[in-house]
């Protein structure tokens, strides 16, 4: 069952097309995943969904009804974790959490039942009498997902939830969002983290530029790169000479060039090696490390942008 | 979500903040403290002060040789050529009763009303001028020379000379000193009504020709006027008004420093909105569901209950600490909720203006310039009247102004019709601002936001 449909979405700035004529479809019980670099349009398109912008043409369908013609509808039964901190740092969680309680009218044991679920959920119980200026950066993230669950919401929209924590608060997080998942919530998960989305998500879009360039479960988006191999190469420094050498190698589709490092996609996995060292001992550059990855998102992104996903 | 819920979760904000309540509480009541005590000797009604004001008075006359000279004028010079045997021993009998000395010093500067604040000493011109070089005196009042000789003259013939009373004061004491100077002034102000009445009397009579025979009864005329005299009272500046309660400085700076901080506390609320929405809570509210008319209407409550709260507080402390008396306590809840609505008003258009235009900027100009203006133009740290005239006449724009008229004039003792024109001010500017507030809301919605 189809509960969120996104059609032909457009949101442009002036000039800017920060969302430019993108549908997907999220299904009840899912973790559907939205990936891309930062400025691909995921936070607008999120500002869309949550009823905070009107897009300048195209709609949303929540359980088959314009969000925009019925906002009050979605709005009880959305929960939304922002990127940002959405929270008041000098009052204490357990303030926090009456307040947002409050905010979608919960009130009295009702809401000091669910405070007392929430914060096991996400860990913090002991906590709750802390001011939040007080928490790590895990704890303050965990406390801003707790304010979008009292309500015990349909819908979960996380954008980027992961944000500058230590890797046992994002872990924490990550089993946070499954477990509330198999207890049979939707989620809309947005992240540059290709690895979360790969851990996570049913089904996954991945957007750049106000555009989805592909739409499909893990393994749909893999067979997209059909065979590729991603191959990175760190020098210890990179000339002009250098690229135009490696680019010369047969069998390479892609190549991106960063800082100290050469990524490549080739489907010849077997030559490639020979070919490459060959080309680098013709010039004054020394190859400091190969990495031949596994085929991922990361591939599949490159593959589709020719850009790496940290860009 | 209840209002209510916004107004708890912001005051507590506010009450967990200890820089913004040592603007807004403690500051306040530091300040009402401090220019209380500072300026105690520049308010007449200062409490615990009977005879605050210490003046010298020179006399550069010498009484004997001013009353054998105006004899003499009278006996034989050019004016006693004029009159009869009778009429000059009439004049002079009535000199003899009536000693104007004995006027000024006595009946003036030793009437109730006067000795309550003014403590006076005689001495010669260099020992005066020392004590006041020594800061041991507010002000030295010099007699001019002639002076009896002069008044009698002018009160008891058809002739005026002029007498100069000045008075020298101390650069650091310059609001005393002009106090001191009206308080002669209203001496000399007495003495010109007086000798006006004198020579239309005078004149009157000659005209009715009754010729000489009216200085039969001058000594009746003036007799009358002087004994009037102990029933006016002195008319030393505007704090001092016929019947009413002087204000003392702990009253004055209590009220001025109150009205003012509740502005502050208008400037603290004008940036909450933008701060929420840079927080992304105030979003977070809207996705909740909570209408952007609720959130704002909390922010104008939580400036509300705040400016309530600073009231409170700085009429207690300085009821308690200062012995402020403030009134009738109706009125002052009254003027207190009508000087509130109006800061909360107020508050609440500038930050709607501020979360519109999606920077301080707004808010800022508030807080810095407009604040610090309506403060200097409401009187908050100087009284109205000794502001330039200029900026006396944009004392209307001001809501601190407004307020402060108001409650000094409850502690005056005013009846509420003396202020109805000023709570009318304040509840008419709350609700423009309101209005304002309102249209600025709905009219100009933030970039594609959707409203329930």
């Amino acid at each position: 069952m189809t509960l969120l449909r996104v059609d032909n979405l457009k949101k442009y700035f002036k000039k800017i097309k920060a969302v430019d004529g993108i549908s997907f479809e999220v299904k009840k019980g899912e973790i559907f995943g939205l990936l891309g670099p930062n400025g691909a349009g995921k936070s607008t398109t999120i500002s869309m969904i949550s009823t905070l912008f009107k897009p300048t043409s195209g709609d949303i369908f929540f359980k088959g009804r314009s969000i925009f013609e019925n906002p009050i509808e979605i709005r009880k039964n959305l929960g939304i974790v922002p990127q940002e901190i959405a929270l008041y740092p000098t009052l204490s969680g357990y303030e926090n959490l009456r307040f947002w309680g409050n905010a979608y009218g919960l009130r009295g044991k009702k809401l000091k039942i669910r405070i007392e679920e929430v914060s096991e959920i996400i860990g913090i119980k002991d906590r709750l009498k802390d001011k939040v200026e007080k928490y790590s950066g895990g704890m303050k993230r965990r406390i801003n997902i707790g304010a979008a669950l009292l309500h015990k919401p349909e819908l979960l929209i996380m954008d980027e939830p992961t944000v500058g924590i230590d890797p046992q608060s994002r872990k924490h997080i990550l089993d946070t969002v499954l477990s509330l998942n198999k207890k049979g919530m939707t989620v809309i998960y947005t992240s540059h983290y290709m690895e979360e989305v790969e851990y996570l998500c049913n089904r996954i879009s991945i957007m750049d530029k106000g555009k989805i360039i592909a739409t499909g479960t893990k393994d749909e988006l893999i067979n997209i790169v059909n065979g590729q191999k991603v191959i990175n190469l760190k020098f210890d420094k990179i000339s002009k000479e250098l690229i135009r050498k490696i680019k010369d190698i047969n069998y390479i589709s892609q190549i991106e060039v960063l800082d100290d490092e050469i990524i490549l996609t080739t489907v010849n996995e077997n030559t490639i090696f020979k070919d490459i060292i060959d080309k680098v001992s013709e010039t004054d550059s020394n190859i400091l490390s190969i990495d031949v990855k596994k085929t991922n998102l990361e591939s599949v992104f490159l593959h589709l942008t020719g850009k790496a996903l940290r860009d | 979500m209840r209002i209510s819920d916004i107004v708890r979760k912001d005051l507590k904000i506010i009450l967990n903040d200890k820089k913004a309540l040592a603007t807004l509480i403690i500051m306040p009541i530091i300040l009402t403290t401090i220019l209380g005590l500072a300026f105690s000797s520049s308010f007449i009604g200062s409490s615990g002060n009977k005879s605050r004001y210490n003046i010298v008075i020179v006399k550069k006359y010498d009484a004997n040789e001013d009353l054998k000279r105006f004899r003499e004028i009278i006996t034989d010079g050019t004016i006693g050529e004029k009159l009869s045997i009778k009429q000059k021993n009439m004049i002079l009998n009535q000199v003899q009763k009536l000693d104007v000395e004995e006027v000024f010093f006595k009946q003036f500067l030793g009437s109730n009303e006067l000795k309550k604040f003014i403590k006076y000493r005689i001495e010669d011109e260099n020992t005066a001028f020392k004590l006041l070089k020594d800061e041991k005196v507010t002000a030295v009042v010099i007699l001019p020379e002639n002076f009896i000789y002069d008044l009698n003259i002018s009160l008891y013939t058809s002739f005026r000379n002029e007498v100069n009373i000045k008075v020298l004061g101390n650069s650091k004491y310059a609001f005393s000193t002009q106090i001191i100077s009206e308080v002669m002034n209203g001496f000399a102000d007495m003495l010109s009504t007086i000798i006006i009445g004198k020579s239309i009397f005078i004149q009157t009579a000659m005209e009715e020709d009754v010729g000489a025979k009216v200085f039969e009864d001058i000594d009746k005329f003036i007799g009358n006027m002087i004994e009037d005299m102990g029933k006016i009272k002195a008319n030393i500046n505007y704090l001092r008004v016929e019947g009413k309660e002087p204000i003392s400085s702990f009253q004055y700076y209590a009220v001025g420093m109150a009205v003012m901080f509740i502005l502050f506390a208008s400037g603290y609320g004008s940036k909450a909105l933008l701060k929420e929405k840079n927080n992304v809570t105030y979003q977070r509210m809207i996705i909740a569901g909570v209408s952007r008319f609720k959130i704002v209407v909390g922010n104008f409550f939580t400036i509300f209950f705040l400016a309530l709260l600073q009231m409170l507080i700085m009429i207690s402390y300085s009821s308690i600490i200062l012995k402020v008396e403030w009134g009738s306590l109706l009125l002052v809840v009254i003027i207190s909720l009508c000087a509130i609505f109006s800061v909360a008003s107020l508050g609440t258009m500038i930050a709607v203006m501020t979360l519109k235009a999606g920077n301080y900027k707004i808010a800022n100009v508030f807080q810095n310039i407009i604040i610090q203006f309506m403060a200097l133009v409401g009187g908050s740290f100087v009284p109205y009247d000794l502001l330039p005239e200029f900026i006396q006449k944009l004392n209307f724009l001001s809501i601190n102004g407004m307020a402060l008229k108001s409650y000094l004039k409850v502690m005056m003792g005013y009846p509420v019709d003396e202020i109805k024109g000023h709570l009318f001010s304040l509840m008419i500017s709350g609700i423009i601002f309101l209005i304002f507030a309102i249209f600025i809301l709905v009219l100009k919605k933030e970039e594609g936001c959707v409203d329930v």
